[in-house]
């Protein structure tokens, strides 16, 4: 008798949440057209969000059950895009360039409104400032902020100290990673040296101790190293080539030749699984690089902003846009948004993110697909045409509304009140 | 053709002039081509076919603006095509002078917890330049004593032009505490710092003091007159009420937030939707109301009766910061949009943006369009569609226009170009 006792209360407490789960979705998003390449959805699909997760993925979820449905009928929901190359390491130490100084940005005032919910800072800090960046930027921002951590011990602090060779410490980068923050840093950076091969072949040491990506920066070279080289002799499957459309004939090798034809090495490269990242920046994506790569058939693996200040009001202006400029060339959607969401969380190997399966955190973005006459510049201010562009509606970050273009979640006034 | 292709020539022969007779007859024929080539290139930058909108000049009418040196250099219909280096075609756009959001939190720093050097203030050129707008006033985020370094971090290394409200508490927005402290309210000293930057501070701020002394209000006010300049008043000021705020205030004094509807201060309109006598009384003697929206500070219920009863914003002044930049607020072509749904009409629209906004911070070369003015230019499209404005209740209104700022020029430079009106095409 007492045991049948227990059992029942037992019962009743391991029925209780989940019984109160299944009847309550905090957001019901109705009615929109989901790409989750992950889970290979390209379809119109609801979603509704319980708890700050994806509780539900499926046509016509029945709205009563729903606190809140909003309707986004003609609009794209997708999984909260992940900009894999980003420097958000804000702050005012005059001396810096981007560790800490002016030319990094708050990660929020651009995120939301172009619907990344995750932005991997791509080396801004190195492991002697990591901790500042992560007390003045990572734990204050709403958007996830991962980051990679440059092998120079003071980060992206100048071009001068980027050249220092004694100040590259794979062992110390690689315990930042292992031993004090795995769930942030996803990786290591190598930028702007101007020497040999040094700098990268440190920083894939560290890559190797830690068990993470490297990505690489490749430039800033007299005569310009060999790319081929990098690709073949000293990256491994899984490092990350960025800038790949920069067009700096004189600095960096560029991906295609001048006849307009991409490097054959270049696809043995992606094969070989050496992940190409768009990191536009403002300076580094050119059409007369990005137009023939796509005809060939040489597509990103990843697509990002490298967002600061000099990027942010150029031709790049911010990671919807540069999404809309792979639609202006041709890409599908779909092809877009995996490029923009899977692939850089595999990249990253963060497989809880850039996906909306059921469970995993509801960091969702909602597009409309805009029709008209568009133009999108590159860095040397050419305009390429196109007649579509992403423009993101409604973004939520672990179940919160964080942004909401045009009020679709919101009630419409004048709000009837009750007697 | 462009005479800059024949400048090298030119100079180049100087060195082997006298030496060559076929290489002589170049250069007259150079120098001819210079003759008359470089004259025609009056212009740096026109700006064609556009609808210009120029409160100030009475202008709402087709025209082309010229721009040389940084400067506004002719608004007229018809100016040649030939007379200027670079074209942008307009058509079917609205030209306005570049927009003036008098109301914003731009100290941004490293301080985690403050709006004064800190994490809850924004960079101006994050967002001005691609909303349009080329002048912010930062709202006494600074005081007298940390204005230096305002100035240091932020305005002079911003693309925008940042001019300032000075608060009167000494560290500005540094926080609760010293907001509090009148001690460290120095209306001598303010003023003197507003006297010594006058290129900069347009005015004094009062705000976010919680006691119900009227002494920080009254230091306030005597700081705006011994430098001459407009007090403006932000709301937290919850035990003094807005009727007497308001009675203080002198013609040319603005006070912002005047559409909320928080505990802490009372809403313009009454129960029934009037203003209140008081306010009407303020606004006839010449009180300015400014919008400062932020993200508690704009209500539909109270800012379109208000609007009906004949008190529309002066100013569109956003309160930009941290917690307002991605709510309903977002930015001024999205505050400008949101009235234009309320009903206000273009002109109105533009001119609170501009010429008004320019007019209540006493700095009339700016938010025009006429010659000589700086050449700080917004230009943008009015999209048809179904779109939605949110007010601080989260409330939608619908609307069925949007403005989108295509082109931001500021000081006769491109600085933000949203479809690649200025650019090459690609071959």
């Amino acid at each position: 008798m007492k045991l049948y006792t227990i059992s029942f209360f037992v019962l009743l407490i391991c029925l209780c949440p989940v019984n109160s789960f299944s009847q309550s979705i905090d957001i019901l998003l109705k009615g929109g057209h989901l790409i989750d390449p992950k889970n290979k959805i390209d379809a119109q699909m609801d979603v509704a969000i319980t708890a700050g997760k994806i509780s539900q993925v499926a046509a016509n979820l029945p709205s009563d059950k729903a606190k809140k449905v909003i309707d986004i009928s003609g609009m794209y929901i997708t999984p909260g895009i992940i900009d894999m190359h980003a420097h958000v390491f804000h702050g005012v130490d005059p001396g810096s360039y981007i560790a800490n100084g002016f030319h990094g940005l708050p990660a929020d005032g651009f995120t939301f409104r172009a619907g990344v919910t995750t932005v991997v800072d791509a080396g801004s800090s190195g492991w002697k400032n990591f901790r500042l960046f992560k007390m003045q930027t990572i734990d204050r921002s709403k958007t996830r902020v991962l980051a990679f951590l440059n092998i120079v011990g003071s980060g992206m602090y100048g071009r001068l100290e980027e050249q220092d060779v004694s100040d590259m410490n794979p062992v110390m980068t690689a315990h930042m990673i292992t031993h004090e923050f795995p769930n942030i840093i996803v990786g290591i950076k190598s930028a702007h040296y101007w020497g040999d091969f040094a700098q990268v072949d440190l920083a894939v040491k560290a890559g190797e101790l830690a068990h993470v990506p490297v990505i690489v920066d490749f430039g800033e070279h007299h005569p310009p190293n060999s790319i081929e080289d990098l690709f073949m002799k000293h990256l491994r499957p899984g490092d990350i080539f960025t800038h790949t459309y920069a067009n700096g004939f004189e600095d960096r090798e560029t991906v295609v030749d001048k006849a307009g034809k991409v490097k054959p090495f270049i696809f043995t490269a992606q094969k070989r699984g050496i992940v190409f990242d768009v990191g536009h920046g403002g300076g580094a994506f050119s059409w007369i690089q990005a137009v023939p790569a796509i005809q060939q058939g040489f597509w990103p693996n990843t697509i990002s902003t490298d967002l600061h200040t000099e990027s942010m009001n150029s031709g790049m202006k911010d990671m919807s846009n540069v999404m809309s400029k792979f639609l202006a060339m041709g890409m599908p959607l779909s092809e877009v948004i995996l490029r923009s969401t899977w692939n850089p969380a595999n990249v990253i190997n963060r497989k809880e993110l850039g996906n909306l399966s059921v469970g995993s955190e509801a960091d969702v973005a909602v597009f409309s697909l805009r029709n008209g006459d568009f133009g999108f510049l590159d860095v040397s201010g050419t305009k390429l045409k196109g007649k579509q562009k992403l423009e993101a509606e409604l973004t939520i970050r672990a179940g919160k509304i964080v942004w909401d273009l045009n009020g679709v979640a919101a009630a419409t006034y004048p709000v009837k009140t009750l007697p | 053709m462009n005479s800059r292709f024949y400048m090298p020539a030119a100079r180049s022969f100087n060195f082997t002039a006298g030496i060559n007779g076929l290489r002589s007859q170049l250069l007259i024929i150079c120098l001819l081509l210079l003759y008359v080539i470089a004259p025609a290139q009056q212009y740096d930058l026109l700006i064609r076919n556009g609808r210009v909108i120029d409160p100030k000049n009475n202008i709402d009418a087709k025209m082309d603006v010229a721009i040389k040196d940084g400067k506004i250099a002719k608004v007229a219909a018809g100016i040649p095509v030939a007379q200027a280096t670079k074209v942008i075609d307009a058509s079917g756009l609205i030209v306005t002078p570049g927009l003036i959001d008098i109301h914003t939190h731009v100290f941004v720093g490293g301080k985690p917890e403050t709006f004064a050097d800190g994490f809850l203030s924004v960079s101006p050129d994050d967002f001005t330049l691609k909303a349009g707008v080329t002048t912010v006033v930062d709202a006494g985020t600074s005081g007298w004593r940390n204005f230096p370094v305002f100035k240091e971090h932020v305005i002079d290394k911003s693309k925008t032009r940042v001019l300032a409200f000075l608060n009167i508490a000494g560290n500005g927005m540094s926080g609760s505490p010293t907001e509090q402290d009148v001690t460290d309210m120095d209306a001598f000293m303010t003023s003197l710092v507003v006297k010594k930057n006058p290129d900069i501070i347009v005015g004094v701020k009062i705000g976010h003091y919680e006691g119900s002394d009227w002494t920080p209000f009254d230091r306030a006010l005597d700081a705006a007159a011994k430098s001459n300049t407009p007090l403006f008043v932000e709301c937290h000021l919850p035990q003094l009420s807005l009727e007497d705020q308001l009675k203080k205030m002198r013609p040319g004094d603005i006070i912002t937030h005047s559409f909320e509807k928080i505990e802490e201060r009372m809403p313009v309109v009454d129960e029934q939707g009037k203003l209140r006598p008081f306010v009407i009384a303020a606004q006839k003697r010449g009180v300015l109301f400014d919008l400062g929206h932020g993200g508690a500070g704009f209500w539909f219920s109270v800012a379109i009766p208000a609007m009906k009863d004949g008190l529309p914003p002066n100013s569109f002044g956003s309160d930009l910061h941290r917690f307002s930049m991605n709510a309903g607020m977002k930015d001024i072509m999205n505050i400008m949009s949101k009235y234009l749904a309320m009903g206000m009409s273009l002109d109105e629209v533009v001119r609170t943006a501009s010429w008004n906004a320019a007019k209540s911070i006493r700095r009339e070369d700016l938010g025009n369009l006429g010659e000589g003015a700086p050449a700080d230019v917004a230009v943008f499209r009015i999209r048809e569609g179904k779109f939605g404005y949110v007010d601080a209740g989260g409330n939608t209104l619908p609307g069925n226009r949007k403005l989108e700022n295509e082109l931001t020029i500021r000081a006769g430079k491109v600085a933000f170009d949203l479809n690649g009106i200025t650019g090459k095409h690609l071959e």
